[in-house]
């Protein structure tokens, strides 16, 4: 092989190294949601689990929880929601107006955000 | 941080228009090379040579170009992730859409560094298809199509089919505008518009079938394409392809003509179809990237719009004439539809794009503050546009100085855009520039101003005026172009969704109106003087539309 040719191949070699994402996804929106946006809850406990229209990137979308006095709590997704959803669990809400605060990133690189205020009773 | 992220989601557009511009151009570049210089190599002049250097220095531009502006978004992309989520850089690189990235850059690098001036051998051109085939699947991965959780690869492969077609009929133009342009021989041209013409009729047939598939399955229904904002940018494409063909088919007829060796053939008409052709395909390309900013219309069944109520925001009223004083700010009736409005507006889950902006509350004075302004740039316009028509006549020379109208409307928007700037608000003059919104509508006034001065100038010296003349027409295209090159707000929200109905019209209008004064300016005879009516008729369209504009 000549050194020409051999690098002429240099840009297809490296361009295949870095070739290997897995899948990707589009703009995310939520398609349903629990709980519901405006929803009233009775319980001081709640499943949430926030199913969008394409498939999302866990380990960069993020889920907060601000509660009726300002205070701003993480929560930790299940690892194994499927991929269109992220699920949680939250506990120990005590009454008032509850925001679910959410960001997610499809893997295509859109960056998406999102508010659900939801009463506690 | 806070700044950056009030322009990501028109930043992230901006540079997805200009990635697919710049993608094209190397796949229209590779394709001309490939497919039509090097086939021809034999039959053409030695004017081709020059012409097939100039068109590698363009493809190799074009390629650096796409590598930039792909690791530009990349950029602009990981800094949002980890300005918003904490992330470390490595994590955010370490993301599906990033890697993509990476690799269509390296692909695009690869290529800039391959498409060298001079002769290309076998194993070189293979590896620049090959390096374009890696690249385009590459960006597969960043459409809607990768994303879908049913079956992905119909989809797959109709976008791949889309951006091929693209890419080799309008990325193609420029390189067949300088092959016009350089080869001089009618041989040639013959020859090379055949070749071109085979190449872009199955561009399009590519592009009409991957964007076929596309429609259906991301629109849908027939109310998606009117009750979202992705079925009505996809129309707005749709409008320009139909433009777009229409001066192929003026320029494929040209081109059988020159086969049939007619001497008179029309290859001046045919090189400013092409011209026009690639003004508008550029403002396609951008719409495009426009377009995949937003989810497909089938994914949002909430908060459409129904057509009763398009009807019902289109039906033409009287123009609001009068305006609300700054400190009186009460309309009754129009602030309880407002209220009951909102109060009907569909809990949908909301969802924004940082940076997207807060949808503040707006009250009734706001609404008629706007529509005042709409209306009297309206009349303005519509004035534009009928002292244009008037100058047609012999009898209406004295209605050429209608550039003047121009520093009118811009006075009328010194004053008006801002209500709490000096002289209408409480803030002082150079007080007021701290706000960048002030500053950005002052920049407007003194840029219509100027504009209006130099078309004024233009109308005075007539056929002197040279190429001065050209700043008109490209001025207005460029208008509709950048109405088309906006982000959206992603979740269905409907007063919104009725002022974008406005806007895309408006914007088609302009871009009719910038291409139709050009082939008015650059071409002679009968099409010259068609195109010196339709232009100033676009103009009366944008002032009648910005007449019938309300915001509830």
């Amino acid at each position: 092989m000549s050194c020409i040719t051999r690098s002429l191949h240099l840009p297809v070699i490296a361009a295949l190294l870095l070739a290997c994402p897995g899948t990707a996804s589009a703009h995310a929106i939520i398609v349903t949601s629990q709980p519901a946006s405006g929803a009233t809850i009775d319980k001081d406990a709640v499943a949430i689990r926030l199913r969008f229209n394409s498939r999302i990137d866990h380990a960069r979308s993020r889920l907060k929880l601000r509660a009726p006095d300002g205070a701003e709590q993480a929560l930790i997704p299940a690892a194994d929601a499927p991929a269109d959803e992220i699920d949680a669990e939250a506990r120990a809400l005590r009454p008032g107006a509850w925001h679910l605060q959410w960001q997610v990133l499809s893997v295509d690189g859109h960056i998406t955000r999102g508010d659900i205020p939801f009463n506690v009773r | 941080m806070a700044l950056f992220l009030d322009i990501f989601g028109y930043l992230s557009v901006v540079l997805r228009g200009l990635t697919l511009l710049a993608q094209s151009f190397t796949i229209g570049g590779l394709a001309f090379q490939l497919l039509l210089l090097r086939p021809l190599q034999a039959e053409l002049s030695a004017a081709a040579i020059i012409v097939g250097k100039r068109g590698q220095r363009l493809l190799r531009l074009s390629a650096f170009g796409w590598f930039a502006i792909v690791l530009a978004a990349l950029a602009v992309n990981m800094a949002a992730l980890t300005g918003t989520l904490e992330l470390s850089l490595g994590e955010a690189a370490g993301a599906d859409f990033a890697r993509s990235g990476f690799a269509v850059a390296a692909c695009a690098l690869g290529i800039a560094w391959l498409a060298r001036t001079g002769h290309w051998g076998r194993a070189r051109a293979i590896m620049l298809v090959a390096l374009v085939g890696l690249a385009l699947a590459m960006q597969l991965n960043l459409t809607h199509a990768a994303s879908r959780l049913d079956v992905r690869w119909p989809l797959l492969a109709a976008d791949f089919l889309h951006m091929l077609g693209a890419g080799i009929w309008i990325g193609g133009l420029p390189y067949f505008l300088l092959a016009l342009n350089g080869c001089r021989s009618e041989d040639d041209q013959r020859r090379i518009g055949r070749r071109y013409s085979l190449m872009s009729m199955a561009s399009v047939a590519a592009i009409v079938l991957g964007g076929t598939i596309m429609a259906m399955a991301y629109l849908g229904s027939f109310a998606a394409i009117y009750g979202t904002a992705y079925g009505v940018m996809t129309s707005a494409k749709v409008a320009m392809l139909l433009m777009l063909l229409a001066l192929g088919a003026g320029n494929f007829l040209a081109v059988e003509r020159l086969r049939r060796r007619d001497p008179a053939a029309p290859l001046l008409r045919m090189k400013r179809f092409v011209e026009v052709e690639l003004g508008i395909g550029l403002t396609v390309l951008l719409t495009a990237g426009s377009l995949t900013s937003l989810p497909p219309g089938i994914d949002l069944s909430q908060d459409r719009l129904s057509w009763s109520e398009i009807v019902e925001r289109a039906t033409p009223q009287w123009p609001r004439l009068s305006s609300p004083s700054v400190d009186q700010l009460t309309i009754s009736q129009l602030q309880a539809k407002i209220d009951a409005a909102d109060a009907q507006r569909v809990t949908a889950p909301q969802a924004y794009v940082p940076g997207e902006g807060m949808i503040l509350p707006r009250s009734a004075a706001d609404i008629a503050w706007s529509e005042y302004n709409h209306h009297w740039a309206g009349i303005f316009v519509v004035l534009i546009g009928v002292l244009a028509l008037i100058e047609r006549f012999s009898w209406g020379r004295w209605a050429r100085h209608w550039p003047l109208l121009f520093l009118v409307m811009a006075a009328f928007l010194f004053f008006r855009a801002d209500e709490m700037a000096w002289p209408l608000g409480p803030i002082g003059f150079w007080a007021s520039w701290r706000d960048p919104e002030v500053a950005q509508h002052r920049l407007f006034v003194v840029l219509i101003i100027l504009f209006g001065l130099f078309e004024w100038r233009v109308r005075l010296r007539g056929q002197q005026a040279g190429r001065a003349a050209l700043v008109f027409p490209l001025t207005v295209a460029a208008g509709g172009a950048l109405l088309l090159t906006h982000s959206h707000a992603i979740a269905n929200i409907k007063d919104q969704l009725l002022i974008e109905m406005s806007h895309t019209p408006l914007a088609l209008c302009g871009i009719t109106a910038g291409w139709a004064r050009w082939l008015e300016l650059r071409l002679d005879g009968r099409i010259s003087r068609a195109a010196a009516w339709v232009w100033p008729v676009a103009f009366v369209m944008v002032g009648l539309i910005l007449l019938d504009y309300r915001e509830a």
